[in-house]
């Protein structure tokens, strides 16, 4: 099977001055959860509105195969995606919303989406001004979850909504939709919710990827080592790409198994060394090494 | 196109805009409301609520002729309910109006047509869709709502007119009725043709505006009009828009006037030319309809282009 994205020189300006995406190459196969993730204004919903079609770019960008520029239109058949909490119209009943979908899109299964929505309170003749926030991502995706898509966008698809909504959302998607063969593609600053998910990584920032890489391929290229602060001049003399100071341990994250970099043996004669979590590595990657955690979401 | 696409998009506009349905109703159930309240007939004849008719002797003369004289009862009976529809053409004017302003501007500002673009709906059915609700969909259903409310109306009047001087007048032409409807039904279509250019262009300003579309859409004609005025000392652009906006109700002019010194006769021409008026087919024949058609196609693949590449939401 292709890719089911596949972007190369892709760039996106804004006005004279702002380049929103410098260049992206990056591909994404079918039946991959890939986080897209990034600082604020790093391009990552500019990305996603390139590959959605929904905003002009140049360089070569294909989904399923198709240019979204030129073939959106047959292009929503296969993608969906929720761009945020919150854009169903206040005014749409819930019924209305299953008679519609059903209505244009020809791989609705209404059954399916009514299975979904009886799980939940969402009464069919509410409005969706009606309805709770955690309540409208609900309905959204018992909408999308009952179309047979090969990829599903999600723009940061639980802001705003309670730990309960959130761990539900993630939990759904998992466990009655993903199945090996659809692609899906998040965007989220809540990285610790989607870790344990993902298969792959894409970090952006200023408008070009700085990661690509699966997760299982993170423990080869990445290691944390904790350590005291007797060691801390000599893991400083390892080239740490980043470190931090945690109630008087120090954390460093390490670039391993590349030529003049430390093994993961070496950094283990000074303290613990594990794989850094995915926002561990973004906190590292984004900051290039300056130690403040803050701009971390 | 399909089908089921287009019936569901459609659909989708009356669940949005639930006046686009009842503003005809609540029109007819007003006229017909009227109807029963009401004590005057074809304007000038008193129908006193104890049956009392007071007519003087030229009317009196008028209605003896008309009940020997089929063919022009039966226009009189036309005209008299094809004027019933004007109020509602003119009520479902106004809220398409605002209809079509609000159609691609509140899908921005609540930021819906982020749910909308994540449909396999092109951005010409969509545009296609409010354009088809506005210019035949609510025509189609005031067609519909007036054809009922006038069988109501005639229904009304016809008993009040019972055992009257005037009850031949009260006769149904069922012949008539059905041609009558017909030709609404083309007016219907002619309408659409003739005001597609002043959709098209509130279209666009629904599109384009980024707040108060209402404004965009008012504010640069009163500005040209002014201009004009102030530089030239002429009115031709006023000219020209009032001749679009008014130009098909003009088409329709079915008042039948009496003055004092009108005899009978010229009161028959009088029924027979607003009879005439009835249709306006003619207006196809007006290259100034055609030439707002072409406009308005072009104007269409604009508001298309900017709903597809405005970059917003």
């Amino acid at each position: 099977m292709g890719a089911v994205i596949h972007a190369r020189g892709v760039r996106k300006r804004y006005g004279r001055s702002t380049l929103a995406l410098d260049g992206l190459d990056f591909d994404v196969a079918a039946g991959r959860i890939v986080g897209l993730m990034g600082p604020n204004g790093a391009g990552k919903t500019t990305a996603l509105k390139s590959i959605l079609g929904l905003t002009p770019f140049e360089g070569e960008l294909q989904v399923l195969g198709r240019d979204p520029r030129t073939e959106r239109d047959s292009l929503m058949k296969d993608v969906c995606f929720i761009a945020d909490v919150a854009v169903l119209p206040k005014w749409l009943r819930v019924d209305h919303a299953l008679d519609y979908v059903a209505g244009v899109h020809p791989k609705f299964d209404r059954q399916r989406a009514d299975d979904v929505l009886k799980r939940t309170d969402i009464k069919r003749k509410s409005k969706v001004g009606e309805l709770s926030k955690g309540m409208i991502t609900q309905l959204h995706l018992a909408l999308i979850m009952a179309i047979d898509a090969k990829l599903l966008v999600l723009d940061e698809p639980t802001l705003g909504l309670d730990l309960l909504y959130r761990r539900g959302f993630y939990e759904t998607l998992l466990n009655d939709y993903f199945d090996h063969e659809r692609t899906i593609l998040v965007t989220t600053h809540q990285v610790e919710e989607v870790e344990n998910l993902l298969t792959d990584v894409l970090f952006i920032s200023h408008g070009k990827i700085v990661l690509d890489s699966t997760v299982d391929a993170l423990p080869s290229r990445y290691a944390q080592l904790v350590t005291a602060s007797e060691h801390v001049a000599t893991a400083r003399a390892l080239r740490p790409i980043y470190e931090r100071e945690v109630f008087g341990r120090y954390a460093f994250v390490f670039e391993i198994g590349k030529g003049g970099a430390p093994t993961v043996d070496e950094l283990a004669a000074w303290g613990d060394v594990r794989t850094p979590s995915i926002a561990d590595l973004f906190v590292a990657l984004m900051n290039g090494g300056r130690g403040n955690a803050e701009v971390a979401a | 196109m399909n089908l089921k696409v287009m019936k569901t998009l459609l659909w989708r506009e009356t669940w949005e805009h639930r006046g686009l349905i009842w503003a005809p109703v609540i029109t007819a159930a007003v006229i017909v409301l009227t109807a029963l309240l009401s004590t005057s007939f074809t304007g000038s004849v008193q129908i006193d609520i104890d049956g009392q008719i007071d007519i003087d002797g030229k009317e009196r003369e008028l209605f003896a002729s008309l009940a020997a004289d089929l063919s022009h009862q039966r226009q009189l009976f036309a005209v008299w309910l094809g004027a019933l529809v004007i109020p509602q053409m003119i009520v479902a004017m106004i809220v398409l109006v605002f209809y079509v302003l609000d159609s691609l501007y509140n899908e921005r500002k609540d930021r819906s047509i982020l749910f909308w673009k994540s449909m396999p709906v092109s951005d010409a059915q969509t545009v296609g869709s409010k354009l088809a609700t506005a210019l035949l969909l609510v025509p189609l259903w005031v067609w519909l709502v007036s054809m009922l409310a006038s069988l109501v109306v005639f229904v009304i009047v016809s008993v009040k007119l019972g055992g009257t001087p005037l009850a031949p007048l009260a006769t149904f032409h069922a012949g008539t009725w059905l041609a009558l409807q017909l030709t609404m039904l083309q007016n219907v279509l002619v309408a659409a043709l003739w005001y597609a250019p002043i959709a098209v262009y509130l279209l666009l300003t629904s599109v384009y505006a980024k707040r108060s579309p209402f404004l965009w859409a008012v504010l640069p004609p009163v500005l040209l009009v002014i201009f004009e005025e102030v530089a030239f000392n002429t009115s031709m652009i006023a000219g020209f828009i009032a001749n679009r906006l008014f130009g098909f109700i003009r088409e329709l002019d079915l008042h039948i006037s009496s003055e004092d010194g009108d005899t009978s006769a010229s009161l028959m021409r009088e029924i027979a030319r607003s009879y005439e008026q009835l249709g306006t087919l003619d207006m196809l024949a007006k290259p100034d309809l055609w030439f707002g058609v072409a406009v308005a196609a072009i104007g269409f693949f604009a508001v298309v282009r900017l709903r597809r590449w405005r970059d917003d939401a």
